[in-house]
């Protein structure tokens, strides 16, 4: 069977199925990223702050915040009085 | 080279694409002998091309390793597999082997790949990055890391929705989810076995908590947070992004303990956990930096010195085994310890605790012959027959071992391991012409 190039992703989805566990992530994600750029879009913020803005494990916060600034959606700014913590924004591409 | 196997038969074969199997290759080529060399990996390099320096020069690692793979990948006399793992190896005569060989898809077409990242930018998958120790995501379609050799993408097939973003925006239509396992039968004359070794995975000693609390990490992580291209841009503590300035580490994680059936010494926690220290200070001039240590072992060359420069830049030493880590709420973390140089219990608060993981044997190396035993030692590293002669032969005529197969060793003597494995391997093909 010849397969068109370009479209290949379409005989293997006939062929395979994606696990629900694959969707769910994909939606937790989607999810943390929403809430963090919503969060962000407001002021520039810290973890701890953010993790009181949006109710979520600091940990966890950390990761997919990390994963948004090596994307280049967020970008880190100055650290704060007490040189613990650094403030994060959205990254202006502009 | 990449590419179709166009000849099935070589004069060696190498498993792992470590350190010690680029110079063993890289050494066989160069002679004039045609090479296979197979990596599971998506890249060469092994462990050594994530760290950040090597001690005890502070040489950057990257530095060191990627000319390497480089002339590697481009050797006209090396076939390189990557994503590849040998399933079997027959004796058919002396100076004769069987090797089957599956190359597993990359769902790329690694000829018309450019490493554009276009796919990994369309890519809407992120899961956990193992090239950064899990500390960040990456995506379904992804360049493994930045430094990779070769610079190819990949699908991770297993985490992919099959959207088709990646294969949609690919300028040069390289994506191919129509590839399936390869399965090659190649003929060798010897074989170099280079397959490393594994890092003590600390969630077999629960009192130090790791996984429990987020600001205990492991060693390799650390690495990553004070290489060049790392995942924070600066060093933090994972569990809430605080800049740590109190930092303990915890040497024999898994090293020259009975209770986790490692009795030996790695070999190379000291100095790298010195190597740390010192980069931390660096990095963070405020910060405090304490080694926990049973009996600090500099034996290389240059490595007492290293030890001593540790010390007068700060770094403080304290003698004493860690019985546990409890977190406190504010995320920090106790460490109960003996003193053994004032032989009382002691506890100590620390914002981030860095467990100095050992080396143990890679348990892969033994399955590979079907009709031969590979011995291994009594720590399942494979057994040198005669160490102090010829160092690299195994139990089985014309396999050579190369690194950190034959037992934990640092990058220098695992360069030196295979330099003795290509030159046996040589004299064993010129001796069988």
């Amino acid at each position: 069977m010849e397969v068109e190039k370009g479209k290949t992703f379409k005989y293997l989805k006939d062929k395979r199925e994606v696990s629900s566990g694959v969707i769910e992530n994909l939606k937790y994600f989607n999810k943390m990223k929403k809430m963090i750029i919503g969060a962000l879009t407001e002021s520039k913020m810290t973890i701890p702050q953010l993790t009181k803005k949006i109710n979520m494990p600091e940990s966890e916060i950390v990761y997919y915040l990390m994963t948004l600034v090596k994307y280049g959606y967020v970008q880190t700014a100055e650290v704060d009085d007490m040189d613990e913590y650094f403030y994060y924004k959205i990254k202006n591409n502009g | 080279m990449q590419g179709r196997i166009n000849h099935a038969s070589f004069d060696t074969l190498i498993i792992g694409g470590g350190i010690a199997g680029c110079e063993a290759a890289l050494n066989l080529a160069n002679n004039e002998f045609k090479v296979l060399l197979v990596e599971k990996d998506l890249s060469i390099g092994g462990k050594m091309i994530l760290l950040s320096k090597v001690f005890p020069t502070l040489d950057c690692s990257a530095c060191i390793t990627t000319p390497k793979v480089s002339e590697v990948s481009r050797h006209p006399g090396i076939m390189l597999f990557t994503g590849s793992e040998v399933k079997k190896i027959v004796r058919i005569a002396y100076n004769n082997f069987d090797a089957t060989v599956v190359k597993n898809p990359r769902y790329v077409i690694a000829e018309d790949c450019t490493g554009c990242q276009l796919c990994e930018e369309a890519c809407p998958v992120i899961v956990r990055d193992q090239y950064q120790m899990d500390l960040v995501g990456r995506k379904a379609a992804y360049i493994p890391f930045i430094i990779a050799s070769p610079r190819i993408a990949a699908i991770d097939i297993e985490n992919c929705t099959l959207c088709g973003a990646c294969e949609k925006v690919c300028p040069t239509n390289c994506i191919d989810f129509t590839q399936e396992p390869e399965e090659y039968q190649v003929t060798v004359k010897t074989v170099v076995l280079a397959t490393g070794f594994k890092l003590f995975d600390p969630l077999m000693m629960p009192r130090y908590g790791y996984g429990l609390y987020k600001n205990v990490i492991t060693s390799m992580q650390m690495e990553r947070q004070l290489a060049p291209t790392r995942p924070f841009n600066t060093i933090l503590r994972p569990g809430d992004g605080k800049v740590p300035d109190k930092i303990a580490y915890v040497l024999c994680t898994g090293s020259r303990d009975a209770t986790v059936e490692n009795p030996i010494c790695s070999q190379i926690c000291c100095m790298y956990s010195i190597k740390q220290a010192q980069l931390l200070m660096g990095a963070l001039p405020m910060a405090d930096v304490t080694i926990y240590y049973i009996n600090i072992r500099s034996f290389g060359k240059g490595f007492e010195e290293f030890y001593e420069q540790a010390k007068g830049m700060g770094v403080n030493f304290i003698k004493g085994k860690i019985g546990r880590i409890s977190e406190k709420e504010n995320g920090n973390m106790m460490l109960r310890y003996e003193d053994i140089n004032k032989g009382i219990v002691k506890e100590s608060e620390h914002d981030m605790v860095v467990l100095s993981v050992g080396v143990l044997a890679n348990q892969d190396t033994a399955t590979f012959f079907s009709n031969d035993e590979l011995k291994l030692d009594p720590f399942k590293f494979v057994y040198q027959v005669d160490s102090f002669a010829s160092p690299a032969r195994t139990s089985i005529d014309g396999v050579f071992v190369a690194g950190t197969a034959s037992g934990p060793m640092d990058i220098p003597d695992s360069i030196l391991s295979a330099g003795a494995a290509s030159s046996e391997a040589i004299g064993y093909l010129i001796q069988k012409q």
